[in-house]
């Protein structure tokens, strides 16, 4: 397995095209055995640092080193131990999905395996992705392209998986099938990078994610580690609270009372909130309208409203134990303590306003 | 929604002009420049009906010649260029309608374009109404161009003045000839699955075109029909069967009847009628030619790039090698004839064959012919490099070097290839030529008046150098500038055919012909330093693709 050693490592990557610089100073560590998700938003030089990983690209500056060799001038050697999935697969038009399939495993030299086990694995996850070999590359949707793809880079042992983007076009169980399928060479000791969109595959196989942005890295760590740079939200029914009770708490932040029922009601509150924004002048109505801010001056409507109302406020992931006991103090009712999601952690990431 | 539905031809018609715009410009002006340089260099050559005349006395007498050129059409500057140029030309206007449409249409399939536009209210059936107009409107332009090419004769000759309905008769029926191929091409591009097979089987029928032509011109000649002054021919039936033939057989500066014209435009209607039938029966995208039933493992043999190259060519260079053999057959077929062709002046036979004193009528007539299979032999070579680029634009190559395989070696494989398809072309071709001889299996020269085994080899192989240097040459351009490799692939051998083949037809200067690498294919046994310079240069070409490429980015 190797831990600590670095399958992976770029320092101040640098790759241009022309006048657009593609990669701009990109950082990545992947220690050998890691299941390292690399997330970005579309544009961000994911595949642009594939392509140097793979040696298909020359990097313009800084240094790429895989395994401890240069992916360029080494390119050939490297790729023995490497299976890619590329993000946009293409075949050959007239070649079936089974004979890409032997065609690429071949190519690869079996990665230092035997031929026969080669065959049965590909057999197994032919069938384990009920993909039809026999038909013509042409032939195939997206998601059997892709399938293609998969297939041919899980035949083979590898000590390095390179994968981009590589459930796009699949279907859900299809990608439970590759959840599995990833378990088991990382299990076997196998490092991957996973370029992906998809958050719930990054949360379930990735011990540790780098965020790109502009050809940079903007963060990287463990799951865990980036949750802790977010907050939590808690919220809970106001009943009769008054604002100088709800004021009381502490580590507070984005403190807020929102009307959250029905469409209907969320029409209404918009209606209330900027009513409040024009008297007021404390209300604030956020993004499409459907999340709604008024202070409670806003609201001196009928009690069931007021029932209906619920107090939001964040407070940093690390200090959600020192609310409790001022929370328990108010007496509150409908708590709910929700931990940051991934989606959350990536707006914040892929936003403009960073 | 009639008004809705010209508009939106209107708008597809358009798109086509536009996204054509360079191409058929260069298409069209550079057919003209032809035309009107050769037309120049006729009146030039050939001043009076005398020096004419005995040119088409020569021709008529040899129908070798005949198969190559065209049907003589009295003596007059317009006739007598008419009779140099026109199959030629056409052969032009059918391949710009082959490509023309082609593009258009299948290609569009393939890419899933097509799909785009039919998912419009544009529907399946306009965008191949649009195709047919542009095709029309293309050699509408083209025929025009040539009639004004054939009108500049007339421009400081002093002896005749331009014959106006001569060229505009001429400019008709090479406009007829390219409709008819738009019809053909329409309907192989409905019935083929690959844009790249719709272009090849179409190609080939344009060139079937003008070999059926000459065939039933030189059967005619043969057959005794030539006239009192033995400067006329009657075609023998294969003519009618092609169009060019049926422009051929327009006479305009003689007879000038328009009607077989025509044909032309009926054969046109049949096709284009056929091609909307098969459409309108056919899922888009689909084709005619079903999908087989396919291997669900690679043979063990699929295990390199070079078997890659192989499995993805193999199919195109049986093509090129049928059409090799085709030609083969021609030589086979034709040699006894004329070698008993009784009033031989071998003259301009010997000036074609390069100028060997002791070479024989037939080797030479051996010889003219492989010099045309040579151009299909670069052709070869030019598409296995032309794949390398293809492979890179489809995101295949990238594929291939994520495993184990270095970017030299990739291309190492489709040179390779390219190589066995040269010799593939011109072995099918001297094999069936031979064959047809029954020639003796000697050294070359060894019957005189014949043609031995060894003057078949002998004329093959003496082609294999140029195609060579074609093959490593584009290596070298696509190493340099992938982008261009397509325009300067095919762009180069069409410019080394016209000035190398048919230069000193077309009056074009000698230091510019030599440009050409098939004006230096050894013309003689003898005589191999060209080769040994064009082998050398190829190999240089190769190495140094191979260098560069160590160096770039491919994908």
């Amino acid at each position: 397995m190797g831990t600590g050693t670095i399958a992976i490592e770029t320092q101040s990557l640098e790759k241009h095209y022309g006048r657009v610089r593609a990669l701009d100073g990109l950082d990545l560590r992947v220690a050998e055995g890691e299941v390292h998700g690399f997330l970005g938003p579309n544009g961000a030089g994911k595949s642009t640092t594939i392509r140097v990983l793979l040696g298909l690209a020359r990097a313009t500056g800084g240094s790429a080193r895989v395994f401890g060799r240069d992916p360029w001038r080494d390119a050939v050697q490297l790729h023995r131990g490497i299976a890619y999935v590329p993000g946009d697969v293409n075949l050959w038009p007239n070649l079936t999905g089974g004979e890409a399939v032997d065609l690429l495993g071949r190519l690869r030299g079996f990665g230092g395996g035997s031929a026969a086990a080669v065959r049965r694995r590909r057999d197994e996850l032919i069938e384990a992705f009920e993909f039809d070999p026999t038909k013509k590359g042409r032939a195939y949707s997206k998601g059997n392209r892709q399938k293609v793809a998969l297939i041919a880079a899980l035949q083979t042992p590898a000590d390095l998986l390179i994968l981009d983007e590589p459930t796009s076009g699949l279907d859900p169980v299809m990608e439970a099938v590759f959840g599995r399928e990833i378990a088991r060479v990382a299990a076997e000791g196998a490092t991957v990078l996973l370029s992906s969109h998809i958050l719930s595959e990054v949360e379930l196989l990735c011990d540790r994610v780098s965020i790109v942005r502009a050809g940079k890295t903007v963060e990287t760590g463990t799951l865990a580690d980036l949750r802790h740079l977010t907050r939590t939200e808690v919220s809970f029914a106001r009943g009769g609270l008054t604002d100088a009770q709800l004021a009381s708490l502490p580590n507070a932040h984005d403190l807020r009372t929102e009307v959250g029922r029905g469409v209907a009601e969320v029409g209404r509150g918009v209606t209330e909130a900027s009513r409040g924004v024009a008297e007021v002048g404390r209300g604030v109505t956020e993004a499409q309208g459907a999340r709604v801010t008024a202070d409670g001056s806003a609201a001196d409507g009928a009690t069931d409203e007021r029932a209906a109302r619920r107090v939001h406020f964040t407070v940093d992931s690390d200090d959600v134990a020192s609310v409790l006991p001022a929370l328990g103090a108010l007496g509150v009712t409908g708590l709910t303590i929700t931990p940051p999601s991934l989606e959350e952690l990536f707006l914040r990431h892929y936003g403009d306003d960073l | 929604m009639s008004a809705g539905r010209a508009g939106r031809l209107q708008v597809l018609v358009r798109q086509r002009l536009r996204r054509d715009r360079a191409q058929l410009l260069i298409w069209v002006l550079g057919t003209g420049v032809l035309a009107a340089g050769s037309v120049a260099s006729v009146v030039k050559t050939y001043g009076t009906p005398q020096d004419r005349a005995g040119i088409l006395q020569v021709a008529v007498a040899n129908p070798t010649i005949l198969v190559l050129r065209g049907l003589p059409d009295g003596t007059s500057t317009g006739g007598f260029a008419f009779f140099e140029l026109f199959a030629f030309l056409a052969v032009l206007a059918g391949l710009m309608s082959t490509f023309l449409v082609v593009r258009h249409t299948r290609a569009e399939e393939e890419t899933g374009r097509a799909e785009l536009i039919a998912s419009t209210p544009a529907a399946r059936t306009l965008p191949t109404v649009a195709t047919v107009i542009v095709g029309v409107l293309a050699n509408v332009a083209l025929g025009v161009v040539v009639a004004l090419a054939f009108l500049t004769i007339g421009v400081g000759s002093g002896t005749s003045g331009a014959d106006v309905a001569g060229s505009l008769l001429t400019g008709a029926a090479l406009a007829g000839v390219g409709i008819f191929f738009v019809g053909a091409a329409l309907l192989v591009a409905q019935v083929m699955r690959t844009s790249r097979g719709a272009n090849g089987v179409a190609a080939a029928l344009v060139g079937a075109a003008y070999l059926l032509a000459g065939i039933g011109n030189a059967v005619g000649a043969l057959g005794g029909a030539t006239g009192a002054a033995g400067i006329d021919v009657t075609s023998a039936w294969p003519s009618w069967l092609s169009p060019i033939g049926w422009g051929h057989q327009v006479h305009p500066f003689t007879t000038a009847n328009a009607l077989p014209l025509l044909l032309d435009l009926a054969g046109a209607a049949v096709l284009v009628a056929s091609a909307f039938a098969v459409q309108a029966s056919r899922d888009s995208g689909a084709s005619l030619l079903g999908a087989r039933a396919a291997r669900a493992s690679a043979r063990r043999l699929l295990a390199s790039p070079l078997a890659l190259a192989w499995r993805l060519q193999w199919p195109t260079i049986v093509g090129w090698a049928v059409g090799g053999a085709a030609l083969g057959a021609l030589v086979g077929a034709l040699g006894p004839a004329v070698q008993s062709a009784v009033n031989s002046d071998a003259a301009a036979l010997r000036q074609i064959g390069g100028g060997d004193p002791n070479a024989s009528i037939v080797s030479l007539f051996v010889r003219a012919v492989f010099s045309i299979i040579g151009v299909l032999a670069a052709g070869s070579a030019v598409q296995a490099v032309i794949r390398l680029r293809q492979e890179q634009t489809a995101g295949t190559a990238e594929l291939v070097l994520a495993a184990r395989v270095s970017r030299a070696t990739w291309m190492l494989g489709y040179l390779i290839v390219g190589t066995v398809a040269v010799i593939v072309v011109l072995g099918s071709a001297a094999l069936v030529a031979a064959a047809l001889l029954g020639a003796d299996a000697g050294p070359a020269g060894a019957t005189p008046g014949s043609a031995t085994a060894g003057d078949v080899f002998g004329a093959a192989l003496a082609q294999l150098t140029a195609a060579l240097l074609y093959l490593g040459g584009l290596a070298l351009v696509f190493s340099l500038v992938p982008r261009a490799t397509i325009a300067v692939g095919w762009g180069a051998l069409a410019a080394g055919t016209a000035l190398g083949l048919y230069g000193a037809l077309l009056g074009i200067p000698q230091w510019l012909r030599d440009v050409s690498p098939f004006a230096h294919s050894p013309a003689a046994a003898s005589d191999w330093s060209g080769g040994y310079w064009m082998l050398a240069l190829a190999a240089l070409a190769a190495a140094g693709a191979a260098a560069v490429i160590r160096r770039r980015e491919v994908v």
